[in-house]
């Protein structure tokens, strides 16, 4: 009961400042519309117009959402923008004015309820005691509704600032929606921009290693000189070596096997091993991460390390693999030049990769270095 | 013979150099773009010249545009072109107008080296050089099936040689049957085909290979 009493209480003096608010707020919306009927067809002065308008109803919304807290107990979240301020703003007053109203009707319900109270100290001669009787009754009741409506009206406060000020579902979702479509669009570009590349590096590389091998064999068939055909074979035989070196390059560019067999960490390392500079590999994971994440990680780690190598010319590379905050994040520095391009290729493909996944690729390259990549993803 | 090579792999363009070295041939230029090919070649224009289709930068088909352009400007200069893969309209363009003194070969044909240096010498002379994988998809793939259709087993063995340019000679060693017999069927073909006889064996083929190509 008395808890009941106190939260009563609480919300009257809430809707008793609301309704104080209400009227500063109705004549604030009342003097914007006129401040802004003036400019609405020339759009530079309705900016330079809004923007002291939109500041004076953020002000006004923060006074609010502290008014909510504090007398109403209801939490609204700050992510509003400056606009949805403005709609509250000129959407809240006739609620306040509401709240007036209720709180008018308690005073006359208390004042009516109470009346035989002060009849009866006050005038010694006491005639219409049917009429005071029922003026109390009905006193009362109209007390008893207009509590009701304070809690009610709290109520009405709440939903309405939660609607006007709250995250808007269908945009939300919307614009949910439009990422998916970007990223999965991009995703499919990715793959085929990859294969592209696979089709080359199997052209430039390995078929016209092949290609010579075939040319070495021939004109060693063709010589009639034993030593050169001698030396020829030899060749051959070298250059099938070759052949079968770049064969493996291709393969293991297509997809790592030693990342389903061993892990995250030991292709890593294997990645680190096969560059031509120094690689260090600070792996500070516990478990293995999901297949989708790890595979996205060792691409980003192993484009940017063949990146840095190709282009950077670094004396040693870092990559760093970990988990914060719930997100995986990993980062590859190099001391090279700097001066890398995030919209090349190479690197803008790892971006769509890593957006996929819903994370972020940034690149850091200042000329002269060092470079810096780093990509976080959820789900670690 | 004197040549200009004109591929963008290192490995292969000193191959060829090699290769042709040894067989007696002077190599003038090898370069690696179409660009230094043209400036190679009007320089000091060859006797024929390898230019690989796809090279930097966009790596399409800029050998191609520069084989057709040294065409135009020098037509005694003969063309082999090298390809990835048989692009017919590649072959076709080849094809079209002064169509003599060129050849068009899959890439991997030169590991088939007395294939490769017959087709340079057939160029270089003057004639045509159809990479066999090329004749079959544009036989297999003309629209003009009726006259095709009425030739013979026989008959599109002989076709198919001619069309990559061989003589007559070299077409009756390759199927093992004697030169009157090759005769005999081309003038089979022609008839059934109805080209009339023109004058000199290259001008036939390529008229019958235009034919199948259009």
């Amino acid at each position: 009961m008395r808890d009941m009493v106190r939260r009563v209480v609480r919300c009257a003096v809430g809707l008793i400042w609301g309704a104080a608010a209400a009227v500063v707020e109705l004549l604030c919306t009342v003097l914007a519309g006129l401040v802004l009927l003036p400019v609405v067809a020339w759009p530079r002065g309705r900016r330079a117009v809004l923007r002291p308008v939109l500041a004076g109803a953020r002000r006004l919304t923060e006074l609010e959402r502290a008014r909510l807290r504090i007398w109403l107990r209801f939490h609204v979240p700050p992510v509003y923008g400056d606009t949805q301020a403005a709609g509250y703003v000129a959407g809240r007053w006739p609620l306040g004015l509401l709240g007036a109203v209720v709180m008018l009707s308690v005073a006359i319900g208390l004042g009516y309820g109470t009346s035989w109270m002060y009849l009866w100290l006050l005038v010694d001669d006491i005639r219409e005691t049917e009429a005071i009787a029922y003026t109390s009754l009905g006193g009362l009741f109209l007390l008893f509704l207009a509590v009701q409506g304070i809690l009610g009206v709290a109520e009405l406060e709440g939903k309405l600032a939660r609607r006007l000020l709250g995250p808007h579902h269908p945009e939300a979702l919307e614009r949910r929606i439009a990422e998916l479509s970007a990223s999965r669009a991009a995703v499919v570009d990715a793959v085929n921009d990859e294969r592209r590349r696979i089709e080359r590096d199997l052209h430039d590389g390995v078929q016209q290693r092949l290609v010579a091998l075939g040319m070495l064999l021939g004109r060693a068939l063709r010589s009639e000189d034993p030593d050169r055909v001698d030396r020829l074979l030899r060749q051959a035989h070298e250059e099938s070596r070759n052949a079968l070196e770049d064969l493996r390059e291709v393969a293991w560019r297509i997809y790592p096997t030693t990342l389903d067999e061993a892990g995250l960490r030991a292709a890593l390392e294997t990645v680190a091993e096969r560059a031509s500079v120094p690689v260090r590999v600070e792996y500070g994971l516990t478990g293995e991460p999901l297949r989708a994440v790890a595979t996205v990680v060792y691409f980003v780690v192993c484009e940017a390390v063949t990146n840095a190598v190709k282009h950077a010319a670094p004396s040693r590379i870092v990559v760093e693999v970990g988990s914060r905050e719930g997100a995986l994040y990993v980062s590859v520095e190099d001391d090279g030049r700097g001066g890398a391009n995030a919209s090349g290729s190479g690197l803008f493909g790892l971006a769509r990769r890593v957006a996929a996944l819903d994370g972020r690729l940034e690149v850091s390259s200042p000329p002269g270095g060092p470079t810096l990549v780093t990509a976080e993803l959820p789900c670690a | 013979m004197r040549v200009i090579l004109a591929e963008d792999s290192t490995l292969l363009r000193e191959g060829l150099v090699r290769l042709l070295a040894e067989e007696g041939h002077q190599v003038l230029a090898a370069v690696g773009n179409a660009e230094l090919l043209l400036k190679a070649v009007t320089e000091d224009p060859p006797d024929v010249v390898v230019a690989d289709v796809r090279m930097p930068p966009t790596h399409t088909d800029e050998g191609l545009r520069a084989a057709l352009e040294i065409r135009r400007r020098l037509p005694s200069v003969g063309v082999l072109v090298l390809s990835q893969y048989v692009e017919k309209r590649y072959a076709t363009e080849l094809l079209t107008g002064e169509s003599e003194g060129v050849g068009y070969l899959l890439k991997d044909r030169v590991v088939q080296v007395d294939e490769f240096l017959d087709a340079l010498e057939r160029v270089a002379g003057g004639r045509a050089a159809f990479d066999p994988e090329v004749v079959r998809q544009l036989l297999g793939g003309t629209t003009h099936t009726d006259p095709l259709a009425r030739l013979t087993a026989r008959e599109r063995a002989v076709l198919a040689e001619m069309a990559q340019g061989h003589t007559n000679a070299a077409i009756a060693r390759r199927l093992h049957i004697s030169q009157s017999a090759v005769e005999k069927h081309t003038n089979a073909i022609f008839d059934k085909l109805g080209l009339t006889g023109g004058e000199g064996y290259s001008r036939r083929v390529l008229a019958v290979l235009r034919y199948l190509g259009s």
